[in-house]
């Protein structure tokens, strides 16, 4: 490895200031950082001596994400086998769908680090980490039957308008790689709106995804009707393994939850976040259970059970991976819980009684990002008035 | 029947949220919500002036200036709803006059604070834009109140949100040429995407 310090020693003058290539410092400091840890120390307070900073954070999550990636790969080729009416083992699955999502994720690096390199040059701050984390979440919510420019297009936007115009990492409100999925959502609905499967392999294979299934038919026990289907295999069991059809990384609630309790125990994601949104997610599917018995309400979806609600759709991978993401939640302890409530009662909401959107996760959390500043100010307002009470006797 | 109000006042509030969804009221939108403090004060005002106005507007529609509404005075042919706007301005701006007496008497920072937005409430478009849909909409007078409540709400919502995303902001690191007016027009669509949650939904 010494060489390789060498190299970089030696090029190290061209970029520093008063070099010929001085606009390119970022370029060069990012490798810099890459390949050997950082000889920089903090300028100013608050020091904290502790091993880990942005970096290992960012890394800890990108590997919290490769269960899911592992699975999204093999998932996506067991899918393509099933469509295609054939039998493979689970090596021949990984290898096909590996290669269909490689090209995705190819694109969205590329896409990513060009604007977060455009940024850093013109801005003049540092290349984070933080880029790698938005780049790994956004090929995982995306179908793998995407058009490669739209994930280009997509990934711009939520690295531009999500992140870079704030300042970058730490500083954006909306989760950037949320920002992209919903910026394709709308933008581009027929690819993306999770009505119809995706199925990489035949041409014109169809069908519809476990939530459109019980939001499509009047009158009807959800459950009895998610078993009923003969195309895939609804089951609970199966649901939760997570060999259905889906975005690529969400469809397995198993290993979004080994993510999500990595992410946990290293200390990186809120367990009040996740508990808060489960929470929700019961407390509304429960009432809705009860509406559509007291109502008689001819909407299949309001009699779906909470357990179901927990292993369809997005919900697992949401609140493990962008719920949780210390930035654009909330800030407070108190306001994690409410911030977590909030979650799992809209996504509920939204699957249930708008007929426009089958899925409701990411609307769901885009939209507490919105209210979580707001929850933080209540929460800090009333320790301020508790304390003021305290100190006033 | 009660069922019927609380889905009006939802939709106006959410679905249909005169803000994000028709994009009303933006200039006060803008220009209050950097404290929070202020903006809940001049969201207090906008539910209060909307929910007054739009019972108010609804009767002298209905009893002056629609088609034939001059019967009872003697003159079932006279037309007067040309006058609509300007005598919903006119009402408009009566009440703000009451809402800036109010808070002139009772908070007088919050009154300083809002300083020349208050008067101009009275061309908030969110407003006239709330009038002027319960006559398109037919709402009854009960359903115009409730529409002119949730309207507001939905509106407060919204700058209370406003307000709170911009005091994180803060801490961000904004280019400068984009700050100020430039990054809350960003917000606000991508506030308005965000409430895309709620539209489609049929209550």
């Amino acid at each position: 490895m010494r060489w390789l310090r060498n190299i970089l020693d030696k090029v190290e003058p061209v970029f520093k200031k008063g070099g010929k290539l001085e606009k390119l410092y970022p370029i060069f400091e990012a490798t810099d950082t890459i390949l050997f840890s950082t000889d920089e120390r903090t300028h100013s307070g608050p020091h904290i001596r502790d091993s880990i900073d942005v970096k290992r954070v960012m890394i800890l999550v990108v590997v919290a994400l490769i269960p899911c990636y592992i699975f999204g790969a093999m998932n996506v080729g067991y899918q393509m086998a099933l469509a295609l009416g054939e039998t493979s083992t689970w090596q021949q699955n990984l290898i096909r769908g590996g290669l269909k999502i490689l090209p995705i994720i190819a694109v969205t690096f590329a896409a990513g680090a060009f604007w977060e390199l455009l940024f850093a040059v013109v801005r003049k701050h540092s290349v984070s980490e933080g880029f790698l984390v938005t780049c790994a979440l956004i090929p995982l919510v995306m179908p793998a039957t995407i058009p490669l420019w739209q994930v280009a297009v997509a990934t711009t936007f939520g690295i531009v308008i999500g992140k870079e115009i704030f300042g970058g990492v730490g500083m954006n409100i909306f989760n950037p790689a949320l920002v992209a999925r919903s910026f394709l959502f709308f933008t581009y609905p027929a690819r993306i709106s999770g009505d119809k499967v995706w199925v990489a392999g035949p041409d014109g294979y169809s069908g519809a995804t476990a939530l459109a299934v019980p939001a499509a038919e009047l009158n009807q026990d959800a459950v009895t009707l998610l078993e009923s289907v003969t195309q895939f295999d609804f089951s609970w069991i199966n649901m939760f393994n997570g060999w259905i059809p889906g975005s690529i990384g969400e469809t397995s609630t198993l290993w979004c939850g080994v993510g999500a309790l990595f992410l946990v125990i290293t200390g990186l994601g809120s367990w009040r976040v996740i508990v808060g949104a489960i929470l929700g997610l019961t407390g509304m599917a429960v009432l809705t259970n009860f509406m559509a018995e007291v109502t008689g309400s001819s909407n299949t979806m309001l009699t779906l059970p909470a357990h179901y609600h927990l292993v369809m759709g997005g919900f697992a991978f949401g609140v493990a991976f962008m719920a949780t993401e210390p930035v654009t939640g909330a800030h407070t302890d108190k306001g994690r819980w409410v911030y977590g409530f909030f979650i799992g009662a809209l996504t509920v909401i939204i699957r249930s009684i708008n007929p426009a959107y089958p899925e409701g996760t990411m609307l769901a959390i885009l939209l507490m990002n919105a209210f979580a500043p707001l929850i933080d100010y209540f929460v800090i307002q009333g320790n301020v008035k508790r304390r003021m009470a305290r100190y006033a006797q | 029947m009660l069922e019927h109000y609380i889905s009006l006042a939802t939709k106006a509030m959410f679905v249909e949220n005169i803000l994000l969804a028709y994009f009303l009221g933006m200039c006060s939108f803008l220009a209050i919500s950097k404290k929070i403090d202020t903006s809940i004060g001049l969201g207090f005002a906008v539910v209060f002036v909307l929910t007054i106005t739009s019972p108010a507007n609804w009767a002298i529609h209905h009893y002056f200036l629609q088609e034939g509404a001059l019967a009872w005075a003697g003159f079932p042919d006279v037309d007067l709803s040309f006058l609509n706007f300007i005598v919903f301005i006119a009402v408009i701006a009566a009440m703000v006059q009451l809402v800036e007496m109010i808070l002139d008497r009772y908070s007088p920072t919050l009154y300083h604070n809002l300083g020349i937005f208050l008067p101009l409430i009275a061309v908030n478009c969110s407003i006239l834009g709330g009038s002027l849909f319960l006559i398109e909409r037919e709402y009854t007078l009960i359903e115009s109140t409730v529409f002119g409540f949730g309207s507001g709400m939905g509106w407060f919502l919204a700058i209370v949100s406003m307000a709170s995303i911009r005091h994180r902001l803060r801490y961000s690191n904004v280019p400068h040429k984009l700050r100020g007016l430039g990054i809350t027009m960003l917000l606000t669509g991508l506030l308005s995407m965000a409430f895309m949650a709620f539209s489609g939904i049929d209550l």
